[in-house]
């Protein structure tokens, strides 16, 4: 097996009224996630996500990017989120180069202060970034 | 049925949104939607859109998911959700379900020791909270749901519990935001 090849395949999931689109390109090491998560159960959508990361950061030694345009959060979503950000933490303190850039309506500060929250307890690159909506 | 009774009640309580039976995963996303259309014509800023909404959602699921953990049938599992302003034009979120009167007793008890704490002290428990492992969260699985209503409410969560005929209680919660 050559170092390239995804350990599980690439996620494409989309987006719902309650969940969001998701994303994952192993070879360009970059997972993406756009709208809304308030399912009532967030480790049944996340736990397959937890999983790309985790595996992403156990195969690889290329960067990983998460790039977000994530709106609401339920507890629950923010509870799945948060152990994404920590597999990311760990990564980083080992030495690896991983990055998130969350993008927000400015209109709605609401959402940059929840990035805010998050980025409090990581130490890489966490930008958070005011942008039109992307259609 | 008297609907103009109840209009006229509506009105005087100044009750934009209530709902009252068996709430689903989709009724709740259905009334969420709902909720979020009139918010819009309401000249509500996106910011405070969003809180109203998530007290909504984080209220209802923890219904849903108190109904699940003990097995309770699709009446019972039913919830009575009402969103309103009040004179001064604050959103009042309220929604009341059926309990176990311990279960009620200790989440009147839990929403009253968060009634002192400011804002930095409900962010720090919020956090800590959310750090707390999966299998380790309390038994109604409100926990973070509650700190978080906390944190979005301009005065401290209101919990009351009223005892039924069957043994089991009423349990209503109203967040002011």
């Amino acid at each position: 097996m050559d170092d390239t090849t995804p350990m599980i395949p690439d996620l494409d999931i989309p987006g719902s009224q309650s969940t969001p689109a998701i994303q994952s390109r192993w070879q360009q090491g970059r997972l993406a996630m756009q709208g809304d998560s308030y399912p009532e159960n967030s480790y049944e959508l996340f736990d397959q996500v937890i999983a790309w990361v985790r595996d992403y950061l156990a195969t690889e030694r290329r960067p990983l990017h998460l790039a977000l345009s994530l709106v609401y959060l339920n507890t629950s979503s923010v509870k799945a989120m948060m152990d994404i950000f920590d597999l990311l933490e760990e990564a980083h303190l080992e030495g690896r180069e991983v990055s998130v850039t969350w993008h927000y309506d400015p209109r709605n500060e609401r959402i940059a202060e929840l990035a805010d929250e998050f980025r409090e307890d990581c130490s890489y690159p966490f930008a958070i970034t005011p942008s039109v909506a992307p259609a | 049925m008297d609907l103009l009774s109840m209009r006229e009640s509506y009105q005087r309580e100044r009750i934009m949104l209530c709902f009252n039976g068996p709430i689903s995963r989709s009724l709740i996303e259905e009334i969420g939607k709902a909720l979020r259309n009139y918010l819009d014509t309401q000249q509500t800023t996106p910011s405070a859109a969003m809180d109203v909404f998530a007290v909504y959602i984080e209220m209802t699921q923890n219904i849903r998911h108190y109904a699940r953990l003990k097995g309770y049938d699709e009446t019972q599992a039913s919830a009575t959700v009402a969103v309103a302003r009040d004179e001064a034009g604050r959103y009042l979120v309220s929604a009341g379900n059926l309990v176990e009167r311990a279960d009620g007793e200790r989440l009147v008890a839990t929403v009253a020791s968060l009634a002192p704490l400011d804002k930095a002290e409900l962010k720090a428990a919020y956090k800590q909270q959310l750090r707390r492992p999966r299998d380790e969260e309390a038994p109604s699985g409100a926990g973070l749901g509650l700190l978080d209503m906390a944190r979005k409410a301009s005065r401290p969560l209101a919990a009351s519990l009223q005892p039924l005929p069957d043994g089991r209680s009423f349990f209503s919660l109203t967040a002011t935001l």
